[in-house]
């Protein structure tokens, strides 16, 4: 298979969260919270945990979350510096030099996926990575999942395992009533 | 994975618009070096740690060690951050007579150290001197030091952990087997939660398994992070995993499901488990395990139907490692069960892993003190004592008894924390405070550091080489190794220097003259690989590759040993029956519950709660809770997140309370790795209790395993 660059066109960055395989081990958190050097109180990822059904008939469900860099997204639009703003390759980005912490950002995304970073005021949140995928590295939450449960790519390469797993029937995005066109797809047993 | 990607590129920082979009500034200065972790002293797994502009930053795994295939767990991430711990020992020190910690140096340390122990043996023999630490790639060091020092007494915390397991299987198939998980397609894990108890390798084999159509059961009392990924999760009533199994062998027997021609060749005593099963049907196990007939009618056919591609996991520490009266023989019986289906050597079955043999340091003229020919203080192996406990693990949870009773007078504790991670506090620190010298080699101020006569720090994984080490040698035999990643930021040594300066006084500085790179070489002799290469690398495979077929067992019998007849000689059943646990819940009191215990994939033992990130995880996700099943809690008046006050006859303590449908309703479920009360350890210091303050000090009579989840407990709102 090609690698992205050579398609001749930007990609369009997608994720696929299986939580079938999800065991909410945080390895994921943890891995994110080193990457982009995070004081202890922040994050930009979570795993949420659901429970279903009475004793002994139960189950357990993890359900990883961040932000979806949505293709319409309500965090861009209500930005009054343009300092959140959407990349071509999907990413959705943060100046964070043109941010002034009004929060409204905050606010209005409906995944909770954006924090204000205390130490300097300014919001932040997940990027996938953009600085690896520079350096065709994967995002780091997908690379430490013992289970496999996160799958990353390119959406506009169509023999990319992401461009195939979105387009099944199983994925569903989260919110997908908001018309938030989201890029995170979610396999939910 | 994604095309065209590599996890394991050096990425140099971000440019431009990147470092504003990320935060994340731009550096000139990246290194990646290759090393094992130390997050859980277990799993050593192989990482690459990337230091920028000088400082620790991330890890991420080695793509090719076996333990972990690539991936870290979250301890792993944040554990690099405790080289930066304000917590940490900064020099050697000693206690006043105040209790107080001073500094002292090395030199002074060493001597004072060695005369007090120069008496000490004098007046009471080398025996009365013990060393405890995790069994990890240096144990060959300690073990080199107590028998030049005329001591047989080295242990491990394996008493506290998985020595029931070991033995059954030693008995057994004479070694511990590993499991083939990825290749097998019906897995069940008995009490086992590699999810949270994290084995990365293994949970990684189990979705794969899956993604390949694998079933997977978990027999469990409480719902584990790995139940959430199971096909089935069975909730059995804690302690009666045994019961489950007999009526699974029944099965499998009385109705001929069994490999017959696997058992006719590789085991011995057939016949006679045959006999001693009939009274085991399903009918018999659901009264008392709590799992309909049907379902273990079914779970039995169905791990039969795909022999020999199906295992019983041979497990860990939860379910039977040392957690009750009968774990020992629920470790045979799932033994047992496993070579009924004759999956021993098989693919997607268990197998005994290609550990290689690595070289020794007399090929460098360091020839190795000879074996005490005395018999361990703590009965570890001595017939009459504890026949079928390891040697080299011994009983550590002995130590506080051996020491009121004057038989221990001196001990070093290496990395480890017997204070915390023992039953019964009160008694395991009156047994410590008693040795005349307690030495404590650690990074931190653990409570057992806290006893000590003198602390001395060894500098931090980052900081230092360790022995070549074979633990990721499974399907193929692999070489990995500690390296150092940066300079010691304090006045701390390795191990082997510790040791080394304290040879000198003790007289037996001959058995100590080579350095830490002199002995890796050595131990890389037989494979011609260099030292420098296995750095660079992190990782190197040694040796054949497995091969499925049946190989002799290390039994008297070079079978597989259904009915031993070792285990008769020294007075234990020599085939598993039915054993009812220690203690029960008393039926009329309904806030009476047996208290059993996990991990979280966050924490290990007593050593992360106070790395500041894991335990901001800890509260974020309110993980610092006991679990209680619903019903059960609402009867005694209980809401989620109340606070209850937790009793037993040996402790009391006060936690919240997580209501559940997830969990049996005999038991309360306790996360292990918090109740930290050492005042020097400022981040962990009061958070949470541990089930060590409620537990009894027992030794079970086959291998002297402190049982710890035969504790009641009665429950009540605060
Ligand atoms: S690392 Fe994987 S399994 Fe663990 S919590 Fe994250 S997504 Fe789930
Ligand atoms: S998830 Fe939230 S922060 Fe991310 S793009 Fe959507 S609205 Fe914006
Ligand atoms: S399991 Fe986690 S803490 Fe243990 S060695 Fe592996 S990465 Fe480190």
């Amino acid at each position: 298979m090609s690698a992205p660059e050579s398609l001749g066109k930007l990609p369009k960055w997608a994720m696929l969260i299986d939580t079938t395989k999800c065991v909410g081990c945080l390895a994921c958190v943890a891995a994110c919270h080193n990457q982009n050097e995070l004081p202890v109180t922040e994050y930009f990822n979570r795993v949420e945990e659901q429970e279903f059904g009475r004793f002994p008939n139960y189950n357990r469900r993890f359900l990883p979350m961040q932000c979806q860099h949505c293709d319409n997204p309500p965090c861009v639009s209500v930005c009054p510096t343009g300092a959140s703003y959407k990349r071509s390759d999907g990413i959705v980005a943060i100046d964070t030099r043109r941010c002034i912490g009004c929060k409204y950002c905050i606010l209005s995304c409906p995944y909770k996926a954006r924090m204000i970073n205390k130490e300097h005021g300014y919001v932040h949140k997940c990027s996938f990575c953009a600085v690896l995928l520079e350096n065709k590295t994967l995002p780091a939450c997908v690379g430490t999942c013992p289970t496999g449960v996160r799958v990353f790519g390119d959406l506009n390469d169509p023999n990319s395992e992401i461009s195939k797993l979105a387009a099944s029937k199983k994925t569903v995005q989260i919110g997908k009533d908001l018309n938030t066109k989201s890029s995170i797809y979610y396999i939910i047993g | 994975m994604a095309s065209g990607f590599a996890a394991g590129t050096v990425s140099c920082g971000a440019k431009n618009g990147q470092e504003a979009a990320t935060g994340i500034k731009a550096s000139a200065d990246v290194k990646k070096i290759a090393t094992q972790c130390q997050g859980c002293g277990a799993n050593r797994c192989g990482i690459y740690v990337y230091v920028k502009d000088g400082r620790v930053w991330k890890v991420e795994g080695n793509p090719r060690t076996y333990n972990n295939a690539g991936t870290v767990c979250p301890r792993g991430h944040a554990y690099i951050k405790e080289l930066y711990n304000p917590d940490r020992i900064r020099q050697p020190l000693k206690r006043t007579p105040e209790g107080k910690y001073e500094p002292i140096s090395w030199e002074l340390a060493f001597q004072e150290i060695s005369t007090k122990l120069n008496l000490i043996i004098m007046d009471n023999g080398p025996q009365s001197v013990f060393w405890a630490q995790y069994p990890m790639a240096n144990i060959p060091l300690a073990f080199r030091f107590m028998h030049a020092l005329g001591s047989p007494n080295t242990i491990t915390h394996g008493a506290t952990c998985f020595t029931a397991r070991n033995a059954a299987f030693n008995a057994t198939c004479g070694g511990l087997p590993d499991n083939d998980l990825k290749n097998s397609r019906y897995i069940i894990l008995v009490g086992r939660n590699p999810a949270g108890g994290v084995k990365l390798q293994q949970i990684k084999d189990i979705a794969d398994a899956k993604r390949q159509g694998a079933r997977l059961v978990v027999l469990d009392p409480r719902h584990s992070e790995t139940a959430a990924i199971a096909d089935d999760w069975l909730p059995i009533k804690p302690a009666t995993d045994l019961a489950f199994l007999l009526a699974m062998l029944n099965v499998i027997i009385e109705q001929g499901l069994y490999d017959q021609r696997f058992v006719s060749e590789h085991t011995v005593g057939f016949d006679n488990l045959r006999d001693g099963l009939v009274t085991y049907p399903p009918e018999w196990a659901e009264k008392i395990c709590d799992i309909p007939k049907e379902t273990i009618y079914r779970v039995a056919r169905e791990f039969a139907s795909y022999k020999p591609r199906a295992l019983i996991h041979r497990g860990y520490h939860g379910g039977y490692g040392a957690g009750y009266f009968n774990s020992f023989q629920t470790a045979r019986a799932v033994a047992i069960l496993n070579a009924a289906i004759g999956n021993y050597e098989a693919v997607g079955g268990l197998f005994i892993p290609l550990k290689p043999a690595l070289g020794e340091l007399i090929n460098g003229g360091h020839p190795a003190p000879n074996i005490p020919d005395i018999e361990k203080t703590d009965g570890a192996g001595v017939p009459g004592r504890y026949p079928s406990a390891s040697y080299s693990d011994g009983i550590v949870h002995a130590v506080p008894e051996l020491a009121l009773s004057g038989k221990l007078k001196a001990g070093f504790v290496y990395h480890m924390n017997p204070v915390r991670t023992n039953p019964n506090p009160t008694r395991v620190i009156a047994g410590y405070k008693k040795l005349e010298l307690l030495v404590t080699i650690d990074c931190v101020m653990s409570e057992t550091a806290a006893a000590s006569h003198y602390v001395l720090p060894e500098s931090f994984f980052l900081e230092r080489d360790d022995h070549v080490d074979t633990v990721h040698s499974g399907p193929v035999g692999q070489l990995t190794m500690v390296q150092q990643v940066v300079k010691p930021m304090y006045d701390t040594k390795p191990m082997l220097e510790i040791i080394t300066g304290l040879s000198k006084g003790l007289g037996i500085g001959k058995y100590f003259n080579f350095t830490m790179d002199e002995c890796n070489t050595l131990r890389l002799q037989p494979f011609g690989v260099t030292l420098e290469e296995l750095k660079r690398e992190g990782v190197i495979e040694v040796g054949p590759r497995w091969v499925e077929g049946f190989k002799p067992c290390k039994t008297p019998s070079g079978k597989i040993e259904f009915y031993s007849s070792q285990l008769e000689k020294w007075g234990l059943d020599p085939m598993p029956r039915w054993q009812k646990p220690l203690v029960s819940p008393n039926p009329s009191d309904k806030n009476s519950f047996r208290l059993i215990h996990g991990k979280q994939a966050i924490h290990t033992h007593s050593m992360t709660a106070n790395v500041p990130y894991l335990m901001q995880l800890s509260n974020r996700y309110d993980m610092i809770r006991l679990w209680i099943n619903r019903q059960r809690a609402e009867a005694i008046g209980l809401k989620d997140g109340d606070t209850v006050v937790v009793e037993s006859d040996v402790g009391k303590g006060s936690v919240k309370v997580r209501l559940t449908e997830g969990l049996h309703p005999s038991a309360v479920w306790m996360p292990s790795g918090y109740g930290i009360f050492s005042k020097y350890l400022k981040t962990a210091y009061g958070k949470g209790i541990n089930y060590n303050d409620f537990l009894n000090t027992y030794f079970d009579p086959a291998v002297g395993h402190v049982m710890s989840n035969e504790i009641i407990v009665r429950v009540a709102k605060a």
